[in-house]
């Protein structure tokens, strides 16, 4: 009896109360030759003898160690990759006292075969927060129905002539709701990652730039291949999305070093061409959001690149390496800038360029690259008109991607070596539920139709110079709502200057904006009341896919594979193609 | 709802006539190398002024300074130092030992403008317009 005792107490003695974290976590997946950072953080030693870290069984040495408080360790490594495919196992052996902590992880790295039939560039367009639900109000809005037959009259181009076709499903590191910075950076290097985190896994540091890393495809593809790399949105440039490519922050928001980062990072782009120049010019000029003097405006042409600043500078432009910058902020909506043209809304910019007007000169100047291109383009207002709930303004966003997508389908189709991704980040709860006619005016409850009493929708009956539906025209329209919401007040139309579905209390929460309700329906929210604007949604999102390696997307896949997919379209294999 | 009804008068000043200044008025251009201040917002820059907006959203129950737009807002400015803000926006700042409600209604503020880059050492909030608020009312 003494003896078990005994025994039960060296137990409970020699138990560690210490905790580990190891990054990359257990289930990683790299291609092989794909750089990442290693991190591990211990935490509640009491007395620290020593560490031994292995992978493979052999010891793995060079890590720098840390303590950031008592009983605190921490060692990082960095630039490591696995250079033989296959599952690999790393272990942290940690002596604590008399006790050790031991964490074992298994990671595995895949490789692909480059042949004949390997694409040569590829073109990523993410369409921001456009879930089925979404895409599926662009195609009846842009389309409509013939009522002869009840045949739908016809199909986007991004749902047209697939030769890869897939459900992606998409949820964070820390939670299964992602935002645009995680969700767009999984897609990039096919690691999962924390809610406004780039291309970092977290660690307990408060900087938010020395987070351990791992080598996005745009960083892959330019230090291996050479290729030229691109970026294109709608807007600003220092945004989640397109900072998803080439850049590394635990903190979306470091819009500042994202800046910095596309021009000495470590992919160092070709081609940007978005809103937001706020984050490029010095701190001295009115408007900047900067906090040194930094100019990128003029620096970036001491690098070679040429600057433009409107549709007409861009249309111009013959250079190999190209800097455009459209609006000191986002782009206002398709809808502000070709049907609207309100002052309120567009301001002094009156030449801005369309999205396709980005993507096609994204692509000429990148195909001057001997050794092929890279290029992601966003349609970024999709999402951020889906929050406020302005679906009209979202949708008509969809439909000027649409336009972007048929340019580059009949690129792929005269360059059969190039793949071509349309998918989304994230979905947004939005849905389609019945028709509105509008010429009973706003925020009429009996003015929405509920299936038979629901009239065709009309928008494609009238479009504009660039075939797309002209809003105003349309009498019978879609009531299209929102799974959450916080209070607001529900017009089922559109306003021409944007307004805000919900305003601050003054004490932390929000009520719905009185302007709203002077004409809408007040609904009384299901979110959080300190929730201003509509949320992202966990629904599955469509991919669709054409070009060299199209056939590698089927299926019901998550995010993260979209990078492997699109690794296996160019057969890549950076662990062989260091240059 | 009355309770809310904020009226801070200061008598002194109020004599002298005051310039209505619109949010439209402030810039002459937003171009992508920054903003432009208008020959109107130039001229003014030191004297009496009125202007008609909306609080953006307060993080203080009790406000020395706050941000007018030219719509209520569903942004709140000092949550991240990032928000998207419209470039036209004016802060407001309350005299020395004069504090506010929060309010969503329409104000209008009269007081000192103040043009030209300024970044508050606490907050590190950059701003381009002020007004040195003497009366806050709602309208």
């Amino acid at each position: 009896m003494q003896k078990s005792i005994m025994i039960l107490l060296a137990l409970t003695t020699s138990a560690s109360a210490a905790s580990l974290r190891v990054f990359p976590y257990d289930g990683a997946k790299f291609l092989t030759g794909q750089k990442f950072d290693v991190r591990i953080e211990a935490s509640d030693i009491k007395a620290f003898k020593g560490v031994t870290v292995t992978l493979d069984g052999k010891a793995w040495a060079g890590f720098q160690q840390t303590s950031s408080a008592e009983g605190k360790y921490e060692w990082t490594l960095r630039d490591q990759s696995l250079n033989k495919g296959g599952v690999h196992t790393a272990a942290v052996v940690i002596q604590d006292g008399d006790s050790t902590v031991t964490r074992t992880l298994s990671w595995t790295a895949e490789s692909f075969k480059k042949t004949s039939k390997s694409a040569r560039n590829v073109i990523i367009v993410i369409g921001d927060g456009m879930g089925w639900n979404t895409v599926n109000a662009a195609r009846i809005v842009a389309k409509g129905y013939n009522s002869e037959n009840g045949q739908s009259r016809g199909n986007l181009e991004m749902e047209k002539d697939l030769q890869g076709f897939a459900t992606v499903t998409n949820n964070s590191l820390d939670a299964f709701i992602t935002d645009s910075a995680n969700s767009a950076a999984g897609i990039m290097t096919g690691q999962k990652q924390e809610v406004n985190a780039l291309n970092v896994y977290p660690d307990n540091t408060a900087d938010t730039l020395d987070n351990p890393r791992f080598e996005t495809i745009g960083e892959l593809l330019k230090r291996t291949r050479g290729m030229g790399l691109g970026i294109v949105t709608n807007t600003f440039g220092t945004d989640a999305t397109p900072a998803s490519i080439a850049t590394h922050t635990r903190r979306r928001g470091d819009y500042q070093s994202i800046a910095d980062q596309y021009f000495n990072g470590p992919a160092q782009p070709d081609v940007l061409l978005f809103g937001g120049s706020r984050d490029f010019i010095p701190k001295s000029a009115a408007g900047s959001r900067r906090k040194d003097e930094t100019n990128w405006i003029d620096q970036s042409q001491k690098k070679g690149f040429s600057f433009v600043s409107t549709r007409t500078e861009l249309l111009k432009a013959d250079s190999s390496k190209l800097f455009g910058l459209f609006n000191i902020d986002n782009f206002p909506s398709y809808l502000d800038r070709a049907q609207f043209k309100r002052p309120e809304m567009l301001g002094s910019f009156n030449d801005m360029p369309f999205l396709w007007d980005m993507a096609q000169k994204a692509v000429t100047t990148l195909e001057k690259n001997p050794n092929g291109f890279a290029l992601l383009i966003e349609g970024g207002m999709i999402d951020k008109y889906e929050h406020p709930m302005d679906w009209h303004r979202s949708i008509w966003d969809v439909l000027e991607l649409d336009h972007t997508v048929a340019y580059l389908k009949e690129y792929v189709k005269a360059h059969p070596d190039t793949l071509l991704v349309v998918t989304a980040d994230h979905s947004h709860s939005i849905s389609v539920y019945g028709g509105y006619d509008y010429t009973k005016g706003p925020g009429n409850r009996n003015a929405v139709g509920l299936y038979e009493t629901s009239s065709w929708p009309d928008y494609y009956k009238s479009v504009d110079q660039n075939g797309i539906p002209v809003l105003k025209d349309a009498k019978q329209g879609l009531a299209v709502g929102f799974a959450n919401t916080p209070d607001y007040c529900e017009t089922y139309t559109w306003t021409e200057v944007f307004m805000d579905p919900a305003v601050s209390d003054g004490k932390g929460g929000y009520v719905a904006n009185p302007e709203a309700c002077k004409t809408g329906v007040l609904r009384t929210g299901n979110l959080p009341t300190n929730a201003s604007s509509e949320v992202h949604s966990s629904d599955p999102l469509p991919l669709f896919a054409w070009g060299a390696g199209a056939q590698n997307f089927y299926g019901v896949i998550d995010q993260t594979d979209i990078f492997f997919g699109i690794s296996r379209a160019l057969g890549l294999n950076p662990a062989k193609e260091n240059r | 709802m009355k309770k809310l009804l904020v009226v801070l008068l200061f008598l002194l000043g109020l004599s002298h006539a005051q310039t209505p200044i619109k949010f439209t008025e402030l810039y002459s251009e937003v171009t992508v190398r920054g903003i432009e201040f208008s020959p109107i917002l130039k001229k003014q820059n030191g004297q009496q002024v009125k202007m008609v907006g909306y609080m953006a959203p307060p993080l203080k129950p009790k406000l020395d300074f706050f941000v007018l737009t030219r719509t209520p807002m569903a942004t709140c400015p000092f949550c991240t130092t990032a928000a998207d803000w419209p470039p036209d926006i004016v802060l407001v700042i309350m005299p020395e030992g004069k504090e506010l409600d929060p309010s969503t209604r329409k104000l209008e503020v009269t007081g000192k403008l103040e043009v030209g880059i300024k970044e508050d050492p606490q907050t590190g909030f950059v701003s381009l317009v002020r007004i040195y608020a003497k009366q806050v009312k709602e309208l």
